[in-house]
């Protein structure tokens, strides 16, 4: 039987190369991969000092040192919940606000199709530019 | 009467914004009415449509700003905002496109509008709605201090003033064109008046905006919230695109 350190270092080591591989392939965006680089190196780390908690525990009174990491581990996937809502807000409001400026755009163009209808040659729209 | 579609940009003047969903039964008569009575442009925001209400409104004369996805009544509305300030019309006037808000009112709206003494005119018609409705608003007036009678009116006339303030993505992620518009617009520190109006009951179907309990309470909780969290925020801070 292996030593429990070796399994969580194992597993730490498992989602920093899950990550890269992500990233690599494009399918994980940069501010979001630092994170999970964060958390995979946490991993790493504790898994190969699982001794730690057992210090810094006591520096803040809890008496059962695995619970700070329970603590601390629910508090950092609330952070990160919130902030992806955040992030799920700013894109909602991109999403709304590209919407309405496509539909903008396509009233505009169907105008202009309207407006001169025999000229082929006319290529783009002449005052769209500057409108919008 | 009036209707140049020949020109673009249109550098002066007002359009009636008409946001519809799925309104193909009644959006052809009601462009035909509104430019009867008011004359001017009249942009239908489609609101990602599935029937024919884009190519209706179209072949009534309305300009037709066709949104990809469904946004809802009030990010239908502010495409059209967003639309008029880009084509240079200096007034707006929105109406439901369900039959419920009367063409024949929007002079009066514009003409109070245009008098120069308010920045926002709400066709009003507190008296309308069940008794539940009726306690939903008292309760909202209650806790935003807001002096208002019809909180849910999408019948309303705006200057350029109270379209900027409208048209920023300050008020885009807005889920309704009630309570959290009007704050904004208490916040930009903008005049509101409301006149009396007669509504009709909707023509076709039910409300769009509260078709079951389930969404009344969501509404009820998202609104209370918004009010709640826009506490004091009186007018302190004048908007920056004023």
């Amino acid at each position: 039987m292996i030593d429990y350190q070796w399994t969580s270092t194992l597993i730490g080591l498992l989602i920093a190369g899950l990550i890269l591989f992500l990233v690599r392939r494009d399918h994980l965006h940069g501010p979001y991969a630092i994170w999970w680089l964060v958390v995979a190196a946490m991993v790493v780390v504790l898994g190969a000092f699982p001794r730690l908690f057992d210090t810094v525990a006591p520096l803040f009174g809890v008496a059962y040192p695995p619970i700070l990491a329970v603590v601390l581990g629910m508090g950092l996937l609330l952070i990160k919940m919130l902030t992806m809502d955040l992030e799920r807000s700013r894109q909602e409001r991109k999403l709304r606000r590209l919407t309405q400026r496509l539909a903008m755009l396509e009233a505009l163009l169907e105008k202009e199709r309207r407006n001169r209808p025999a000229q082929k040659e006319g290529g783009a729209g002449g005052n769209g530019d500057q409108v919008w | 009467m009036h209707s140049h579609s020949q020109s673009f940009p249109v550098l002066a003047g007002f359009a009636v914004l008409i946001p519809a969903h799925n309104e193909a039964a009644t959006i052809g008569g009601l462009v035909e009415a509104a430019k009867e009575h008011l004359g001017g442009d009249v942009v239908v925001i489609d609101d990602a449509s599935t029937d024919e209400t884009a190519c209706i409104a179209r072949s009534a004369g309305a300009t037709v700003l066709p949104l990809s996805c469904n946004l809802g009544a009030w990010g239908a509305t502010q495409a059209g905002m967003r639309y008029a300030l880009r084509t240079g019309y200096q007034q707006v006037l929105t109406m439901d496109a369900d039959g419920q808000h009367l063409p024949e009112y929007l002079p009066l709206l514009l003409a109070t509008l245009v008098s120069g003494e308010v920045d926002v005119v709400i066709g009003a018609c507190p008296e309308r709605g069940s008794r539940a409705r009726q306690l939903a608003w008292s309760y909202f007036r209650k806790l935003t201090g807001l002096g208002i009678e019809d909180l849910t009116s999408g019948f309303r006339a705006y200057n350029e003033a109270a379209m900027k303030v409208l048209a920023a993505p300050d008020a885009t992620l807005l889920d309704y064109q009630d309570v959290g518009v009007l704050l904004l617009l208490r916040h930009a520190r903008l005049r509101l008046r409301e006149i009396p109006v007669p509504m009709r009951e909707r023509d076709h179907g039910g409300s769009r905006v509260f078709p079951s309990w389930l969404v009344v309470g969501k509404y009820m909780l998202q609104t209370s919230l918004l009010c709640l969290a826009k506490v004091g925020m009186n007018g302190k801070r004048r908007v920056a695109q004023r």
